[in-house]
């Protein structure tokens, strides 16, 4: 049983909550406002309801910081870029929610407490902390991949879905069971949207409007889909590894850049012309991670016997991960695939509030400051999900 | 799903090799067959089973991946296999036959119907038919003395089975009187391993398995695998005995992160 | 004489004889070009499912694969060796001048014409391909030396090397 109205909405005359979501774990500054309709039904509730809050989205702004053809981000750089937007970002958001009083109207605001990159999270957080001071509105700390399972749940309805996140900084196969998201495969080194973005560096295309959606614009370009260029394939049991196929890929690029003819994969051996352009490499690159990646889920699937699947995080807009993944599991369990659009599976403000709200709602609220500290490393499964059977 | 993946092996066995379904994993399908894929039905052959290991195309990944793939993983299990049955004392099935260009292995079948409806001889049945009579006998603990000293042969000859639960334990009945000799089975997430990373992992699984279905006398089952696996160690001396300790000690730790290592960001 | 077929190969079949006290073994020797047999020094197999094994890779080769030799025979005769070298197959498993006991096997597609039976031309007396005349003929420590089996201080029963060389025959080359 599971009481969804633990706590009620601030105002008593209100039938729904109000949450402000602030998310800047990575390059991305989301600020997201969302309401939960009061539904007496939901409280203690025998089955498990929360991923259909039918929620409101009453804003969803997002600003990302864009560097260079070939630069990455630097965690200075983009904690800087978080503080010069986030105040504005907020205030156009309240504006687009027709909030004209935060203090009265906020039940909660819920930030990015980890995982991610240090100075950025601890930007947001500091702006969290102030207005949750000035206004007086309670706080909630929210991991970043619990928000994005939740606002994936919700989006898409999908009950019990095997969970594949996949972004830049994360790659988890992830299953619910007993009160937490387990982890049932997961890279072992880089992140699957990392290895995208660095070899997007690689081949300096632009970052706009990400690295990996132009790697999968080059990938669709490609005219010779029949034949691959051979990489390696590392799944290890239920997880995969990937920086092995980085370098070798980074190798094979900066070879064909240089004209290295000595690379037989590159360069006919007689003749000397060019077998490989950069559009075969990113399509072998793309069908060789995404393979990786829907054999791990997979392997989940068959262990927890799921016939679902929820693609959440950046990478999961690549529509051939999506069309491959459907494949997947149509053939395992005539079972499908569910995704949401790019405004939700790339990070974003409304997640966090997603998540945060629930966990408000079940009475998880920052009672002290000193919780509200962030950090680089936050398992999936070191949250306690209250708000599910 | 499964009709249109029998269907696919039934194109190439032929008729000739009649299959039924056993199990349907993430990678393989594994069915029986009464028929030997070279020797001639005769004495030697009449009333055995078989045991043919499928893994089946995978239409999702390019097809260049997916021969490569196939191939790779089905030559992997049989030289694992391969490699295994020449270690003395550990007990493996058999490799019949190897046909990689069609992603199938042909192995001995082990273990046999398990008395009174208690169905088939894993380890997991085993424990289960005696959980309600007799849950501490001696046959119970020998057997589970002989399963860890089957996991202590294997580690320290720095292999891992990568899939170490109760169902791939195969019981097959021994000479002697109301004895079990345990048979590890199916290595297709086995590997070469030195690493005590992986080796905790591989008992970590087993101890999560048998606590989550015989939870009640799960301590003392994992103690006795234990005790099994750490003779195969200390029959080794000084160097078995520091070996012993270093894998046991990861174990506990491996126990208390529960599996996974911590995530980076 | 065995006649068999393999299940999965129905266009073939196979016929195995046994010899012993064979007198013509450096005729039969220099006739193994033309003559539509495989011919197989007994020293070398231990078992019937060591030589079967082999047949079925052979089989399993040339209709999934490619074959590597001139003709179903000599396929057997490489799929035999733990190596990939078709010459050095010959010469470990090749009859010798000196074989006493030959293993003769005929392997072809069904419809193909009759050919005569190995006693037109073997000398020899014919007895049981089965594992207890073979038991009686292989060479252990030639079998070891040929597939690199390390002997280790206990004898290996002969079950136990017969599964070693069919894993061997079954991983030549992958």
């Amino acid at each position: 049983m599971v009481d969804l109205n633990t706590v009620s909405p601030k105002d008593p005359a209100k039938r729904y909550y109000l949450a402000l979501g602030l998310e800047g774990s990575a390059n991305k500054l989301g600020v997201g406002i969302i309401k939960h309709p009061f539904l007496p039904e939901t409280g203690a509730a025998a089955k498990d309801n929360s991923h259909d809050c039918h929620v409101e989205i009453l804003a969803n702004i997002r600003d990302t910081y864009v560097t260079p053809p070939g630069e990455g981000f630097l965690p200075r750089d983009t904690a800087r870029h978080h503080r010069n937007w986030c105040v504005r970002l907020i205030k156009r958001a309240l504006l687009e929610a027709g909030v004209r009083d935060a203090c009265a109207e906020l039940d909660v605001i819920c930030f990015t407490r980890g995982p991610g990159m240090g100075a950025p999270l601890h930007s947001v957080a500091l702006v969290a902390r102030t207005c949750s001071l000035m206004w007086q509105v309670p706080l909630v700390g929210v991991n970043h991949c619990v928000g994005h399972i939740e606002m994936g749940r919700e989006i898409t309805k999908a009950k019990n879905p095997v969970v594949l996140y996949v972004s830049g900084g994360n790659t988890q196969v992830i299953a619910y069971s007993d009160h937490r998201y387990r982890i049932f495969g997961e890279t072992l080194d880089v992140a699957v949207g990392n290895c995208l973005d660095r070899f997007a560096r690689t081949l300096k295309i632009p970052n706009a409007p990400s690295p990996g959606y132009n790697i999968e614009q080059l990938a669709s370009q490609c005219k010779n889909k029949e034949t691959l260029v051979e990489l390696p394939y590392t799944v290890k049991g239920m997880d995969l590894s990937m920086s092995g196929i980085l370098a070798y890929i980074d190798s094979l690029a900066k070879d064909l850049f240089r004209g290295n003819k000595a690379n037989k994969v590159l360069f006919d051996k007689k003749t000397g012309n060019t077998k490989v352009t950069v559009e075969d490499l990113c399509y072998s690159l793309q069908e060789n991670l995404f393979a990786m990646l829907v054999e791990i889920t997979e392997r989940a699937m068959a262990h927890v016997n799921a016939d679902q699947v929820l693609i959440v995080g950046g990478v999961g807009s690549n529509a051939r991960l999506q069309e491959m993944m459907a494949l997947m599991c149509h053939d395992r369990a005539r079972g499908r695939v569910h995704a949401t659009d790019e405004r939700f599976c790339i990070d974003n403000g409304v997640m966090i509030a997603q998540a945060g709200l629930l966990q408000y709602r079940m009475g998880n609220y920052v009672k002290d400051l000193s919780e509200t500290v962030v950090t680089q490393k936050f398992r999936t499964d070191e949250v306690y999900v209250s708000w599910r059977n | 799903m499964s009709e249109e993946i029998t269907g696919q092996v039934r194109t190439y066995v032929t008729d000739n090799i009649p299959i039924t379904l056993i199990s349907q994993g993430a990678e393989a399908v594994v069915y029986t067959t009464p028929i030997h894929p070279y020797l001639p039905i005769d004495d030697s052959t009449k009333g055995e089973k078989y045991i043919i290991k499928y893994r089946p195309h995978k239409r999702y990944r390019h097809p260049s991946i997916d021969q490569a793939l196939t191939k790779h993983r089905t030559v992997g299990e049989a030289r694992l296999l391969s490699k295994l049955s020449q270690i003395e004392g550990l007990q493996v099935p058999k490799l019949i036959a190897c046909d990689v260009y069609n992603g199938c292995l042909w192995l001995e079948f082990l273990g046999q119907d398990l008395p009174q409806g208690a169905g088939f001889s894993n380890l997991k049945n085993f424990l289960w038919m005696h959980a309600a009579n007799d849950p501490y006998s001696n046959v119970v603990r020998e057997t589970l003395l002989k399963v860890g000293h089957q996991i202590g042969l294997l580690h320290w000859n720095n292999y891992t089975h990568g899939d170490l639960t109760s169902s791939n334990i195969v019981l097959v009945r021994s000479q002697i009187v109301d004895g079990w000799e345990p048979h590890l089975i199916d290595f297709g997430l086995g590997s070469v391993s030195s690493m005590v990373e992986d080796k905790g992992v591989d008992l970590y699984v087993l101890e999560r398995a048998i606590m989550s279905t015989h939870s009640e006398f799960a301590d003392k089952y994992n103690a006795w695998i234990i005790e099994g696996f750490s003779n195969v160690y200390k029959l080794q001396g000084k160097a078995g005995q520091k070996k012993l300790d270093e894998l046991l000690k990861r174990f506990a730790e491996v126990r208390m992160r529960g599996r996974k290592r911590t995530m980076i960001g | 004489m065995l006649q068999t077929k393999l299940p999965q190969f129905p266009k073939y079949k196979v016929d195995i004889s046994l010899f012993r006290d064979v007198q013509n073994s450096n005729e039969l020797k220099t006739k193994v070009a033309e003559l539509p047999y495989a011919f197989i020094d007994a020293k070398t197999i231990c078992s019937r499912e060591q030589l079967l094994s082999a047949v079925y890779r052979a089989l399993d080769e040339v209709t999934y694969n490619k074959m590597r030799t001139k003709s179903l025979h000599s396929e057997c005769l490489l799929c035999l060796s733990p190596t990939s070298n078709i010459g050095d197959a010959f010469h470990k498993f090749g009859i010798k001048e000196d074989s006493r006991e030959v293993i003769c096997l005929q392997l072809s597609k069904v419809e193909q014409h009759e050919v005569p039976p190995f006693h037109v031309f073997v000398k020899g007396i014919e007895v049981a391909f089965d594992d207890e005349h073979l038991g009686q003929f292989y060479d252990k420590e030639l079998l070891r030396r040929i597939y690199k089996l390390d002997s280790s201080s206990q004898p290996q029963s002969r079950e136990s090397l017969s599964r070693a060389v069919v894993n061997a025959i079954h991983l030549r080359g992958l």
